[in-house]
Order: C-alpha cells, then structure tokens, then sequence
C-alpha cells in the first residue's frame, strides 16, 4: 500500500511529500488473534482507540459514551473502537468487548444503523502508551481508517460530543491532526502552560495548547506515516509517544487543530509523578529537537491555529497546593545537585538560581526570564548529553517546582485573564530567547 | 402438468406478479389483456415460476391502475372478456401454474354502483355500505397515508352534504365493515372468483377495514375477527386456496394476521425489503439479522411472502427516521425518485444495474424464510422512468424484444398505455428476453437456473433458519433445515472479498456441495470452516454426510 501525505495547509512549507509503505511484516507484533479480528473488522472509516490497563471502573461508561458519540455524529460510517490492553487483571477487555452494537449480542439499537465493533487486543510488553498506540496505528493502517481518536481510558468527564469534537474536523475537514483544549483549573497542568506549550510554540511556531494529551484525533494518513516513521525499536515506543506523534505533524507540516472538549476532570497526582511525567514529555521533546533541528531553526515567531470553541477556559476556584514543599524542594534540589548543574547550567544561571535558592518565601521569584534560560540550558545540554540524559531530566524536576512555585505566587489572585495573560508572556519569552537556545545548539555544533 | 394438490402449496411457490396491462397486447389497442397474458404462458413455464399473481383487473376508472374498483364481478373492457379470463385460468392450470387474483377489500371507486347509490339519498339502502360523517372530527388517531396527495382521511361529499371516510385517496371510499350486508356482500364476491378456480387471493390494505374512536383504526380486533370470519367460509366451502395479507406493519403487528393458523395463510414481510437493500449498501448483516430476530414465530401452516420490488414504491414506513433518511441519500439521490414515504424505483435501477447484487438480492430473496415474489420484468433487469408520474414508472410495458413496441403490442407506439423505456442502458433495445434467452449467461438464464435450485429444494420453503454469525459482520450465513436436508447459505454483503470462518463444528464429517455447480468443497473438520468469497458472492450448500 503506497500513500502519500499531502504538505496540508502550513504556512510554512517546509512539508515535502512523504511517501509511507505499509510492509505486513512491521506488523508480527499483532498477535494473530488481533489480526483475526480486524480482518473480521474489515476496512472502516473511523477507528477509535483506547490504551487500557486495568481501567474496570471507568471503561464501561467511557466505551458506551463513545459509541454514543459515534452514533450521533457518524451514524453512516463504518466504525470500530479498538482496545490495545496492557495487561489487565480487573477485565478491563471484556468490560470493552462486552458492550459491542452488533446483532450477535442483540443489543438493538435504533440509532444504530450498522455494526459497531469493540475489540481488544493484549500485548505482550509492559503497560507502556508507546506500545498501545503502536497497536493503535498499526490497525488502523490495516483497516484504513480515514479518521482516528484516541480516548482516555480514565476520563470520568467525557461526553459523546467529544468524539464529535475531535473527529469531525479530521474526517470531514481535512486535518490531520487535532488537539483538545480543556476547560480546568488554572493551576492544572502547570508542565503544560510553563514549559511544554511555551516552548512548542517558540520553537515549531505552533500555539497548540496541549501537545501532549490523553485524547487526539488525527487522519490514517498521518497515523500511517509516523507508524511507519517512528523508531519504534530504538527505546522510542514507549513513554512520551504521543508529543513525538504532535511534533510529527508538525514537522510533516500537516494540518492542526484544536478543539474544545470541555471540562477535564482533574487526576490526582503524587509528588512522585513528576520525573517520569517529565520524561515522557519534557524528555521526549527534547529527544526530537535534534533531528528536527532543521525545521525548527528556521522557525520564527509563532502562528494560531485553526480552533473550534474555545481556546481554552480556566477555572478560578480554590485549590490546595502545598507551595512551601515546592520552594523547599526547589531550594533542597539548587543545594544538592550543585555539581550536576554544573554540567548543564551556564555559571550565570547556576548563580542565580542558587541565589533565589537562599530567598524567603515572600521574596522568592524565578522569573521568566531565568525559567526560560534554565529550560533552554538543560535543552542544549540534552543534546549535548554533557552527562546521562536521564539524570538531566531528573535534574530538571526541582527547577521546574520552584518555578511552580512563582507561577502559583503571581497568580494566586489573578482573574482567567490575567493568569491568560501571564501564560501568553511566559510564551513571548520562550520566542524572545530562542536565538540564546539556536546560539548553544551551533556553539556545541 | 396440472397443479398439485397439497394443501400447503404456497409454501413451494415462487409467484410472479405482473399487471394484465403491462405484459402482451393481443389486439393492437396498445394496453395489454388476457389473451395477450395467455400467450405468454409459456414464458412464465420456461422462467420456472409456479404461481402467477394478478394485480386488479376489474372495470374501474382507473385513477389508482384498477386499485378503485367498480365492479368486483367484472374484467376491465381493455383487458378482455370473464371468458378471457377463464381461459387464462385454466391454461395456467394445464400448466401447473396457480394463478391468485387480487381483491381491494377496504375500499371501492367512487365511480362503484355502491358508492353512487349510498351518495344519492341519506335514506338509500345503501347508505350504510359506507363510512358517513357530518364532521371530519372522528377518528383522529388514523394517519394519513398518501402523504403528498392527502390532506385528511375524510373527504366532503357535494351530493349527500357530509363526508366520507377513505384511508387512501379520496376518490376510494372505505366501505363501512360494521354492515353485516357489506360482509356478505364481499364473501359473495370471493365465492365469484373461487368458483371460477382461482386458487386465492391477495387482499389489499387489510389493516384498515373498521374504524374505531380513540384507536388509530389500523388491525383493531374487529378487522381480524372479520378476516377469520372470510377464512372460515373459504376453508369450509374451498379448501386448498390460500388468501395473501398485504399490511404494511411491523413484524409484531403483522403477527395477528395469522391468528392461530386460521386468518391468512400467508402475509407480506414488509420491514424486511428495505433492509435488504439497507445491509447491501451498508455492507453489513445486521438490519437483516436484526429484523429478522424480532419477527415472531408464525403457525406452522402460514409463511412469509418475501419480494425485492413490486409495482409500488419502496416503502420506507417500516424503518426509523434515521433508516429512512440513509435510503432516500443512498437510493433516490434525486428528489424526482421519491413518493410518499418510498421509492419508485425498479431492481436493476436501484442496484446499479450491477449483475452481482441483483444475483445477491435474489439469492437471498430465494434463501431465506418465505415465498419469493418476482415482480415482471426483474427477471430481465428492466429499468424504470421517473419522468411518469406516480408509482407508474414501474409499470411500464414489458419488454419481450428489439423490436417494433418491445414485441408488446403491434398499436402505434404512441397509443401505448405507458411509454417503453428507451434509455441507452435499460431500453428495450438493450433489456428484452429474446435476447437473454440467447445469451447463456443472461440475467434471465441465471433466474431460470436459481428458481430451478430453489423449487428443487423443499427447505428453503419449509424449513426452519438458523443464523450464523460469524465474526465478519459483512457475511450473512445461515442454515435452512427440513427433515434430514441441510443447507447453508453464505451472502457476501460487501464489495469487496472476504475471508469467513463458520462454526460448523456440529457438522464435522460433512462435506459441502454448492447447489449450482453440484462441486464438493472440503469435508467439515475441527476447526472452523475458512471460506473466502469475492464481492457480492453468495453460496448455497448441501450438506452431506459421507
């Protein structure tokens, strides 16, 4: 099967025409029970995908309101909601199967003009995202699926509408890849609005809101593409997959959107969470920047993107946030990293973030400049793997929590606006540095 | 080869439907008749149909093609004489062919005797023979059904000053069964026909012979006591004949038709035609299979009466709004192309023209649980003209050759009933028989050689289904069984080939023979047997044990 993935709408054209081949070989790793059931499938039009492990509670519900949304928007077209599990022991795969429209189990439903399968597959490695959107992909290649979501498997906050939201754009208007935007509280997904958009957006010159996101919608072509593109043998199938599946697109210069999906319930997480979550993002950015130096070089400013609803709303309410641990840990972290920064830091911004460091809580301040600084540093210092690439990113999680904490400070009052405001700033400084950062990329050149 | 005499012969036939007007002119008045009908008797023998059904031919004014009778004891002046009919009658019974007559029971023309002696006075006998109101009040709960022509069911009469009640158009006015003198008056008639030796009838829009308030007057208990009333007089003074419900209903309203296997022997299955159509273009079982699942069990003594196309449209009432929205898009993408809540359109039209899916329509219309109904002209793919009004496009002149008026009439082409197709695709240039009966790969040699299959075996009229349900949901399979005969037919639904597996295992040691080519595919063994199947294909097989 030979396919060629159109340059899109970019403005950039820097998109050259991409040939991808699908050799049935590259996909041994479906089981044979797998591909029985997606040669029963046949070829579908929307395929929907959930990467599941041990998710009983929630995937019941989530499965029905998917079929929901599929029905509503897409009562005609050939659909299939597609399982990759991780190993479940709660049968999470039955709770997906089990709730399959199809006239084996007479589930009639007047709505339901066709069979909507469910099916679900294990595979063999450890519960790893890379490898269940790599099962994900990989059927709907198979299946030539002209339009794609993947799902949360945990979302207690989905609506049909979401699936309508994310599709409609790829299989009616020709995106390739579309993004959500999220109505939450505006102190959620600080990694997001402090580093990982912020940069994104200065150095690919696209203000996607959530690059990196638990739900997508993207056309076959693009799936066929990095299915076929990513090395997915080299370390790079498991954590982070889906930023690199964003910067994919982008650097194919597909078109992007975004698309309000509404509220996003808010998943607690540990303290603990934060350096493999940085890791799977923050590391799996810096990972590309190297190969795609060549596009992102050249990249100036930054540009909007098409948007359906909003561009994302906050919430003002009240949250507890333990900030004294964060600038404890900021300061614990200056003092007892101090050689490893010094293998990544420039003396300059070493020094001043060991002079923050020693700061009282009221006139503690890591301002976006030096934030900025401090992430472009570790950035080029990845490239340059001055030390274990690992290590770096570890390195990167009390820095990142001392800027957490300035951010929580000056926003602590602020209206939507303002802390809208604040955010797009922070963004302005990433795009103002970025010659700093082109500047350590050649100097290691 | 005269007709059998099995009680349950219906259970065997294979009917064809066709119009006296539309199949052979005999003497160049441009409309077709009987004697011209009687000539093609042998036709119909050669395509392997046992059993010929007559749409209305009775004198009436013809604002509905017969459907508004004026006469039941009469044949339409264009159409000959009784004594044509007669003849027709027993030629097809020296044949072996059956031959079932259809009688509008609900209603008649206004131009009927009845109707002009109940209009003339309030005091006339008569009077009662028909529904009268001073308002338009009662029976609010009746839809209307010819949604583009009708307004309301009553209609204002200027001759007796108060309206009458019609169901259907408003020159068809509903004859009031609450009179015992109606009653009778209708088994009088069917006594007619029967002592003539038709062997049944095919009664029009029974649902809707008593009206009562506060109900939607559609297959209340009085019209059903009244059709087993009709029943029990034909099975005391005429056993064998067998009567034909046509009542646009679901399955489970459809249902009481049968009674206790003492209402009608046999009863359209109207939902189950548009999702046939449905499943084809959706590439998938399941408004087949669903359908078929909430149809209730039947009698053992009543059946099914299955068809593709007939002469009106494809009725679109028996589907959901989101059902019927998906037809009109994928089968009458032109506006032209729909009436009412349908679509007036023929077979090979609505299927492209492509051979494939016509052969798969038919198989299954052939295979599955019923008698098949072959409305004239799809055994040869004849197309249709939506530029004729009405329901009128599918009942253009049949189309027996190349030549002068399709070899149906020797009148003027332009004193023709109807116009004949002439497009480049579907004109009878292109479409005739004479030329698929010289071709041994003709749509009309294929119909010649299934209906043979199908006669050929007992159990696709008789036997019990069985679904299978593979996991490729674009295969319908299913097992038909009588006795020690098995069969199992496997349709292709999709455009594309597939690869099947089928859980056979409880015939492990059995060998398949296809039915047409009598060739033996692999014997049954433990694992599931692996079909593959190119687009549109469909198998039946025998299953023998060896």
């Amino acid at each position: 099967m030979m396919e060629t993935l159109s340059p899109g709408a970019s403005s950039r054209g820097r998109a050259e025409v991409i040939h991808t081949e699908l050799k049935l070989e590259d996909e041994t790793f479906l089981t044979d029970d797998f591909l029985r059931q997606l040669i029963n499938v046949g070829e579908v039009d929307i395929l929907v995908g959930l990467a599941t492990h041990n998710n009983a509670k929630t995937i019941g519900s989530i499965v029905q309101t998917i079929q929901s949304g599929i029905l509503q928007a897409f009562p005609r077209e050939r659909a299939v909601i597609i399982d990759a599990d991780g190993g479940s022991h709660d049968g999470t795969p039955e709770l997906v199967t089990g709730v399959s429209i199809d006239d084996v189990r007479r589930a009639t439903n007047p709505y339901a003009l066709r069979t909507l399968h469910s099916i679900s597959t294990k595979y063999a490695s450890s519960p790893a995202s890379g490898v269940a959107l790599r099962t994900i992909l990989a059927a709907a290649d198979l299946l030539r699926a002209k339009a794609c979501i993947v799902m949360s498997p945990e979302s207690a906050s989905i609506e049909p509408e979401w699936v309508s939201k994310l599709l409609r754009p790829v299989y009616r208007d020709g995106f390739d890849l579309v993004t959500p935007t999220y109505r939450r509280h505006k102190f959620e997904g600080l990694l997001m609005t402090n580093l990982l958009y912020p940069m994104i957006r200065a150095l690919y010159g696209e203000r996607i809101r959530e690059p990196y996101s638990s739900e997508f919608g993207f056309s076959g072509r693009l799936g066929s593409q990095f299915l076929n593109q990513n090395g997915w043998n080299d370390g790079g199938g498991g954590a982070g997959v889906e930023l690199r599946f964003t910067l994919a697109a982008i650097t194919g210069g597909c078109r992007i959107g975004q698309s309000f999906l509404g509220e996003k319930d808010h998943v607690e997480r540990h303290a603990a969470d934060l350096v493999p979550t940085l890791r799977q993002t923050v590391g799996s950015m810096f990972s590309a920047l190297g190969a795609d130096f060549p596009v992102w070089s050249v990249v100036s400013g930054s540009q909007p993107i098409a948007t359906t609803g909003s561009d994302q709303e906050l919430l003002l309410g009240p949250m507890r946030i333990n900030r004294k641990r964060l600038r404890d840990m900021f300061s614990t972290g200056v003092a007892e990293l101090e050689s490893v920064f010094q293998s990544i830091l420039s003396p300059t911004t070493l020094a001043e973030l060991q002079r923050i460091a020693h700061l009282g809580e009221e006139e503690f301040h890591y301002s976006a400049e030096l934030w900025v600084r401090t992430v472009y540093e570790f950035a080029a210092s990845y490239q340059k793997s001055v030390i274990s690439r690992d290590h770096i990113i570890q390195a990167l999680a009390p820095l990142f929590r001392g800027r957490v904490f300035t951010f929580l400070t000056e926003n602590r009052n602020a209206s939507a606006s303002e802390v809208e405001n604040n955010i797009e700033n922070l963004c302005l400084e990433f795009e103002r540095l970025k010659p700093y950062l082109l500047q350590m990329w050649k100097s290691r050149e | 080869m005269p007709v059998t005499k099995d009680a349950l012969w219906y259970k065997d036939a294979i009917i064809y439907q066709v119009h006296v007007r539309t199949f052979q002119d005999s003497n160049g008045d441009g409309i077709g008749d009987f004697q011209g009908l009687e000539q093609k008797l042998d036709y119909l023998q050669e395509l392997g149909v046992n059993t010929i059904w007559l749409m209305p031919f009775f004198p009436s004014p013809l604002r509905d093609d017969g459907y508004d009778i004026a006469d039941y004891r009469a044949v339409h002046s264009s159409y000959g004489t009784l004594e044509d009919f007669r003849k027709v009658l027993d030629s097809a019974h020296q044949r072996g062919l059956r031959l079932i007559i259809e009688l509008v029971l609900n209603h008649t023309s206004d131009q009927h005797p009845w109707f002009q002696e109940a209009r003339s006075s309030q005091n006339n006998p008569r009077r009662d023979w028909y529904v009268w109101s001073d308002t338009e009040a009662r029976y609010k709960g009746a839809r209307i059904i010819f949604l583009d022509t009708e307004t309301s069911n009553w209609a204002w009469d200027p001759i007796s000053k108060s309206f009458y009640w019609h169901r259907f158009f408003s020159h068809q006015p509903d004859l009031n069964y609450d009179n015992p003198a109606v009653r009778e008056e209708i088994w009088d008639v069917m006594k007619f026909w029967l002592e003539m030796g038709v062997d049944g009838f095919r009664l029009d829009a029974v649902p809707y012979l008593v009206e009562r308030e506060g109900t939607n007057c559609e297959n209340l208990p009085e019209t059903h006591t009244i059709l087993k009333e009709l029943r029990r007089k034909l099975d005391e003074q005429f056993p064998g004949r067998m009567l034909l419900a046509e009542a646009n209903q679901w399955p489970a309203d459809l249902r009481p038709y049968f009674g206790d296997g003492d209402e009608f022997h046999m009863a359209f299955h109207f939902p189950l035609m548009p999702r046939m159509f449905m499943g084809l273009k959706l590439e998938d079982r399941k408004p087949i299979t669903e359908i078929l699942q909430q149809t209730p069990e039947i009698p053992p003594s009543c059946q099914w009466s299955l068809f593709l196309r007939n002469h009106d449209e494809l009725t679109l009432e028996m589907v959901t709004d989101i059902e019927r929205d998906y037809m009109y898009d994928m089968y009458a993408e032109s506006k032209t192309m729909r009436l009412n809540l349908g679509i007036r359109r023929r077979l090979a039209p609505l299927l492209n023209n492509d051979r494939r899916r016509i052969e798969l329509m038919n198989g299954m219309l052939m295979s599955l649980p019923g008698t098949p109904i072959i409305y004239y002209g799809d055994e040869i793919g004849m197309g249709d003209n939506i530029s004729l009004g009405d329901r009128n496009g599918v009942r253009t002149p049949m189309q027996w050759n190349g030549g002068w008026n399709s070899g149906f009439s020797i009148a003027k082409p332009e004193q023709l009933y109807a116009p004949l197709i002439q497009d480049p695709v579907y004109g009878y240039p292109a479409v005739n028989v004479l030329s698929q009966r010289e071709s041994e790969h003709s749509l009309f040699r294929w119909m010649q050689r299934i209906v043979s299959v199908r006669r050929a075996t007992a159990a696709f009229g008789r036997g019990s289904i069985e679904f299978l349900y593979p996991a490729n949901h674009r295969i319908l399979a299913y097992l038909r069984r009588l006795g020690r005969e098995t069969v199992l037919v496997v349709n292709n639904l999709s455009s594309t080939a597939q690869a099947v597996e089928l859980d056979l295992q409880r015939y492990k040691g059995n060998i398949l023979v296809e039915m047409f080519g009598n060739n033996i595919f692999p014997r049954v063994g433990d694992l599931p047997y692996l079909l593959t199947m190119g687009p549109y294909q469909f198998y039946w097989f025998r299953l023998r044990r060896v």
